[in-house]
């Protein structure tokens, strides 16, 4: 039993074509990548998904389930993180967390508070005066703490800081280690490459292709660039000079991974 | 279910006392004066068109329940208290929707029908504790200035707007299956509050217009501070609300629920 399966999926607003002829699958345990520029039809997925759209034509099932009959029983099993998480400005996380788990049927409240604690999330101040990253922090929170089967994120790391991003896509790995399926909508090319198993490009509401990114990276590399590493620094006239050689640059480490080394274990002071 | 509305009145507390002390104090105000300008009142009110003395309720004003109704009961609460209403059902459901919060309720297992039926349940009950807390303020300017208004009836007249302003707040919940606009919501409603009201005054005014009063929901209201509560119109007025609230809900779940 596939975590989604859509079949045809289309959604248009009035004359507006939102997404056309959708037809995919997610497996339980794998991370599956969402890509495609704003516009493309990724959120209009994702709401279609959660029967907070419905569908022009085509269907959707999702953990076995129809999308449309069965809704209220698969989101007792699925999580949801809109792109940009509210839930009005005066209540705090820890009372949109009490109505969900009230709501879910659950009593047991101490997967929040360890993951407020891992993300450094304030689930007391009310959500009006949290910057965007912390207010996304508590929707993963909201998203994540019953153990769903099925994980939907539309943008989660947006407003994000790298060591939190950095925490979120270990959270996923884990999380895909427990068998839980999870759709990631994301522009963030590097944070998918990183975590996702397969992606799907999605370009004027259809889907063009659904790749492995290792197969997807095959395709477009053809192996003609190597990055090697040397133990001493070397003169780049003496790499240009190797036989087939036709340039040769330095590769400096990106932003992010110097901003990280700060913060690895027994990082630089 | 509980947990839905118990949520709702949470994230309302504050209307309660922003709505309720007002008209509780503007109605123990009406009540305290009453004595010292019974005298004048009623002179004035003898020269007054009997139409219009009729279409205001102010056939005379001979108790303090007559001069509440006059001030408060036949027009300030009423159009108060049912765009209030409005405004409790818009929080719950378009308020909701703009603020991101429905569509994170809408992650749960909880079907769209319940979500409306406990804004729906929400908004009569903040709306009969917003009339109770402007009752017991009346009441205590009663007890002050020594105004002698009765229980019962004022008790009769506060109630009585209940299922009338509950009325309104379904035509809210009418309107979300239309627009997640609060704007839109709340606009159009209030305006149809008051379309009602001038639709039920003009018939009043003018005997040959009375049909128009048909179309009204303030046909129904009366005067039950006077002449106690109609269970007719009390019950009549209920039911086509709760009509008119599962019109809505049927609308809402057919409905997309984004831009």
């Amino acid at each position: 039993m596939s975590a989604i399966e859509t079949a045809g999926l289309t959604k248009y607003y009035g004359a507006v074509r939102g997404i056309e002829d959708l037809t995919l699958t997610v497996e339980p345990g794998e991370v599956f990548g969402f890509l495609g520029p704003n516009g493309a039809g990724k959120t209009t997925t994702i709401r279609t998904l959660l029967d907070l759209l419905h569908p022009t034509r085509g269907s959707a099932r999702i953990l076995g389930l129809d999308s449309r009959r069965d809704s209220v029983a698969i989101r007792a099993r699925l999580g949801n993180l809109p792109g940009d998480f509210g839930y009005g400005k005066r209540s705090s996380g820890r009372e949109a967390l009490a109505l969900l788990a009230r709501l879910r049927g659950l009593a047991d409240l101490s997967r929040a508070e360890e993951l407020a604690r891992r993300f450094r999330a304030d689930l007391d101040r009310p959500l009006g005066r949290l910057s965007r990253g912390n207010r996304q922090k508590v929707g993963l929170i909201l998203a994540v703490f019953h153990r769903p089967d099925l994980l939907i994120l539309d943008e989660p790391t947006s407003g994000l800081d790298p060591l939190m991003q950095e925490e979120f896509l270990a959270l996923l790995r884990e999380e895909r280690a427990r068998g839980c399926a999870v759709f990631l909508s994301s522009h963030e090319l590097d944070e998918v490459e990183r975590v996702c198993d397969r992606v799907g490009i999605v370009r004027g509401g259809r889907l063009i292709a659904v790749e492995r990114i290792a197969d997807l990276l095959e395709k477009t590399t053809e192996h003609r660039r190597v990055e090697v590493e040397f133990a001493e620094p070397v003169e780049l006239g003496e790499v240009r000079r190797l036989p087939g050689v036709t340039g040769a640059e330095y590769v400096r480490p990106t932003l992010e991974q110097v901003f990280l080394t700060y913060y690895e274990e027994g990082g630089r002071e | 279910m509980s947990a839905l509305v118990a949520a709702q009145l949470h994230e309302r507390r504050r209307s309660l006392l922003a709505w309720g002390l007002p008209i509780g104090l503007w109605s123990a105000f009406v009540v305290a004066i009453y004595p010292s300008v019974e005298d004048a009142l009623s002179k004035a009110i003898a020269s007054y068109p009997e139409a219009l003395k009729q279409a205001f309720g102010i056939a005379e004003l001979a108790s303090v329940e007559q001069y509440l109704n006059a001030e408060m009961l036949s027009l300030i609460v009423p159009l108060a208290v049912g765009y209030m209403a409005v405004r409790s059902v818009a929080s719950a459901l378009s308020g909701a929707a703009e603020s991101g919060r429905l569509e994170v309720l809408l992650s749960a297992p909880v079907s769209r029908r319940r979500l409306v039926a406990a804004g729906f349940l929400a908004a009569a009950l903040e709306l009969a504790a917003v009339l109770a807390i402007g009752l017991a303020i009346c009441l205590l300017g009663s007890l002050l200035s020594g105004a002698g208004l009765s229980f019962g009836l004022a008790l009769a007249g506060y109630a009585n707007v209940w299922p009338l302003a509950l009325l309104f707040a379904a035509f809210g919940v009418l309107a979300t299956g239309w627009s997640l606009r609060t704007s839109v919501v709340t606009g159009s409603v209030a305006g149809l509050l008051v379309a009602m009201y001038v639709a039920d005054l003009i018939g009043r005014l003018d005997a040959g217009l009375d049909w128009v009063r048909y179309g009204s929901a303030f046909r129904y209201y009366g005067r039950a501070i006077e002449d106690g509560i109609d269970p007719l119109s009390f019950l009549g007025l209920l039911a086509v609300a709760v009509a008119v609230a599962a019109l809505g809900a049927l609308l809402f779940e057919r409905r997309d629920l984004a831009a």
